[in-house]
């Protein structure tokens, strides 16, 4: 059931209890984690933070902790399977659901007591209407009755006995029919419901947007809901529309918190946070890096170059020059760049970005400013978080990296979030090198529905993509690059399905699909009812832990009988 | 030379840095006491010499001799009542169970000014604060609020609070618990106060 006055049904209900909160692993979670927690600590309620990486992880998580716990505050997960069936709770648990996944189980929105979804009814939800996918059954009581009818007609003339059965018999076939038709009505609707995923508003805003309305909110929460909106852009996740829509919410708050800076007298403190709105360069990173280096590692200028190529190097010098950029200041790093050059640097780079055809090279982001030496992007803590999320430098568990992602949220722990840009830094040049390898030696085949790209075991930093949010990046990245380079005109508009080796001591591969690459695309993505479909088909040993149903495991051996049933089934 | 035992004993504890307790060191002080009971003899006999012969030249070996156990005395007294400061601080960082490697440092004298010590302490707590008494060994930096953060650093397994509800800990959960619940375990370096 959809909660309509978040402050009442939600927070007002937990705010005297305690609650365990069961906090899915990716940016947007985080963030809304940061600011739950945040309102938590101001009204003393008292949690218990448990990650989770998937399903089971989900499923062992709340095994272990329904005795001690009522309510239970899902973010990022569980709104996309009928959680009911599958965590068999007792009937006074009570779940929250706040999560970007759509489409939404119907089982869930239509449970009146026990779950209760944190989401916003202005998302184009497309929900069936009640009606059309439960009925209740009167069949038997009306069967009961003609049966009844029969047996009192047969004691009166033979005649009108034939006639009632008849009549009766007329009736139980064509009540046979409706249900039938109504049947098969049923499973197309929610076929057409259930084929497409995709992602909804960021949990962040939405917990934000709570914090509001209880007049609670402050410069860091606005911070975090701004974080966890633009790693929803960052991973492609949502349309740019959409991002447009909530960056302008996000701005109004914005101006709304910088009403006190303006005021010359009382201006605050260096060490204040400031949050302002920029019309910012769409190169990752590039605060923290030299600009030569950000240009080359960013997916949209590196693959509208072409930078794998030696003329799209040859491009690259030519574009610097045109700008005027020394090649000695622009291999710097950023701060240490000439102040001349930096002044005016955003409008030179959109000027001859126009000329080289990079429209977009501009985007609307927001940057936090506080202390001296402190100055970040929205999307560079969001490629921090991420890289430390997925960190496989030394071998932990995957929550000890949710904790440090975790930390690095907070101000305090600046070393936490340098350290996570050294490893993104690290992640996007590996990303670059493996693009360029995969298109250099044709490793990206079409298979006729779709393309298909296997990142070999040899491959350098093939560990890095064993992890479902790197890999994503990179094949839509790999996409992007790819759909710039072929000249096959209908390749182009196909979408893509990567696999590389997640575990080599258990011989499974990680296997995703993404979306085709089109300017207005609705980032619908079919893959994850595909999969289901091809892996019953072929009984091959998949298993589909991952809250996104388009990201499974796979068993190497079964790879091939997998892609042949997927090919039949999309062509 | 005389008295390099008990510097010994010194040393060591000077060595054991911020309030740890080494092993009671029995052979030490044995030795320190048998130094002293060998020159004490010998200066019964020389003083006993000197006033039946009148051998005034014996008196400043005499001298020496007693400054010589008046300094074993001293270093042996400041080291047992270092130990017992020490001794004194683990209960107010340990609470009145100590763990088991720490008793097998104490001698049962030691122990048995513990007891003595926790004793009157309960006393005393008892004794303020109206009927309850009131638990003074805890909250010994102002606390600045009543909630606090703490992540579980081991699986520790169940753990009850004060409403009869239990939690589970275990490793990377964090929690939002009553501040005196959480004292003993961070002591014991199962949970970590988180500051954000």
């Amino acid at each position: 059931m959809f909660v309509s006055d978040i402050r009442k049904e939600f927070y007002d209900v937990i705010v005297n209890q305690r609650v365990a909160l069961l906090v899915s692993a990716d940016v947007d979670a985080l963030c809304a984690c940061k600011i739950l927690q945040a309102l938590f600590h101001c009204d003393h309620v008292q949690y218990t933070l448990v990650p989770v990486t998937g399903w089971q992880v989900l499923e062992t998580a709340f095994l272990e902790h329904k005795e001690q716990f009522r309510y239970f505050v899902l973010i990022n997960c569980g709104a996309n399977i009928d959680l009911l069936e599958t965590l068999q709770p007792d009937e006074d648990s009570v779940f929250f659901i706040c999560d970007t996944h759509r489409p939404i189980d119907v089982v869930n929105v239509y449970n009146d007591t026990q779950i209760k979804l944190l989401i916003k009814q202005d998302d184009d939800l497309g929900i069936p209407s009640y009606d059309d996918i439960f009925r209740d059954d009167e069949e038997e009581g009306e069967d009961g009755d003609d049966s009844g009818n029969e047996s009192e007609g047969g004691s009166e003339p033979s005649g009108k006995r034939r006639r009632f059965d008849e009549g009766a018999v007329e009736r139980r076939i064509e009540r046979r029919r409706e249900k039938r038709d109504w049947e098969a009505r049923r499973r197309e609707i929610l076929f057409d419901y259930e084929q497409y995923e995709y992602h909804g508003t960021s949990s962040a805003l939405v917990m934000f947007e709570l914090a509001w309305v209880m007049s609670k909110d402050s410069k860091d929460m606005l911070w975090w809901s701004i974080v966890g909106l633009t790693d929803q852009w960052v991973q492609d996740k949502i349309t740019h529309m959409k991002y447009v829509t909530d960056v302008g919410t996000l701005q109004r708050h914005v101006s709304r918190h910088n009403h006190r800076n303006e005021d010359e007298e009382n201006s605050l403190s260096i060490d204040c946070m400031r949050i302002s709105f920029e019309y910012d360069l769409h190169l990752a990173l590039y605060q923290h890096w030299s600009l030569y280096e950000s240009i080359c590692n960013s997916c949209y200028t590196s693959s509208h170059f072409k930078l794998w190529s030696i003329h799209g190097q040859k491009k690259l010098q030519e574009f610097l020059a045109d700008m005027g950029l020394p090649l000695k200041q622009v291999r710097q790093k950023f701060n240490s760049m000439d102040l001349s050059i930096k002044d005016n640097l955003r409008e030179v780079i959109e000027e001859s970005s126009n000329k080289y055809g990079m429209k977009d090279i501009r985007i609307q982001t927001f940057s936090v400013h506080f202390g001296f030496k402190n100055k970040f992007l929205a999307s560079d803590v969001v490629h921090a978080a991420a890289a430390l999320l997925e960190n496989i430098e030394k071998d932990e568990s995957g929550t000890d990296n949710f904790i440090k992602a975790l930390d690095s949220l907070s101000r305090s722990n600046l070393e936490k979030l340098h350290h996570g840009i050294k490893l993104a830094k690290k992640k996007l040049i590996s990303v670059q090198q493996t693009i360029a390898s995969c298109i250099c030696t044709n490793q990206i085949l079409s298979q006729g529905p779709f393309l298909y790209c296997y990142l070999m075991e040899g491959t350098p930093d093939v560990k890095l993509f064993s992890k479902p949010m790197s890999l994503s990046i990179l094949s839509k990245y790999l996409l992007k690059a790819f759909v710039r380079s072929t000249k096959n005109k209908r390749c182009r508009l196909l979408p893509l399905i990567m696999a590389a080796p997640m575990d080599v001591e258990k011989g499974t591969v990680i296997v995703l699909g993404i979306p085709p690459e089109a300017e207005s695309s609705d980032k619908k993505n079919f893959f994850g009812r595909a999969f289901e479909k091809a892996a019953e088909s072929t009984s091959s040993r998949t298993l589909h832990d991952h809250f996104d149903t388009s990201i499974i495991e796979l068993k190497t051996e079964d790879r091939s009988k997998f892609l042949d049933a997927l090919i039949t089934l999309l062509s | 030379m005389f008295c390099e035992k008990a510097i010994e004993l010194i040393r060591e504890l000077q060595r054991a840095s911020d309030g740890q307790l080494p092993a009671f060191n029995e052979d030490g002080i044995r030795q320190v006491l048998e130094e002293m009971k060998a020159l004490y003899e010998q200066n019964q006999t020389d003083v006993n010499e000197a006033k039946s012969e009148g051998r005034s030249d014996l008196i400043p070996t005499i001298k020496f001799r007693h400054c010589c156990l008046l300094r074993n005395q001293r270093c042996i007294a400041a080291y047992l009542y270092d130990r017992l400061l020490r001794i004194r601080s683990l209960r107010w960082e340990y609470g009145s169970v100590l763990p088991t490697s720490i008793r097998f440092h104490m001698c049962a004298e030691e122990l048995e000014w513990f007891n003595q010590y926790k004793k009157s302490l309960a006393t005393y707590m008892r004794s303020l604060g109206g009927d309850e008494g009131l638990d003074i060994t805890q909250d010994m930096q102002p606390p600045k609020s009543l909630y606090i953060e703490v992540r579980c650093l081991k699986d520790y397994g169940e753990f009850e609070i004060d409403d009869g509800t239990t939690i589970l800990l275990k490793k990377n959960s964090q929690h939002f618990l009553p501040r005196w619940k959480c004292e003993q375990l961070i002591r014991q370096g199962v949970l970590e106060h988180v500051m954000s």
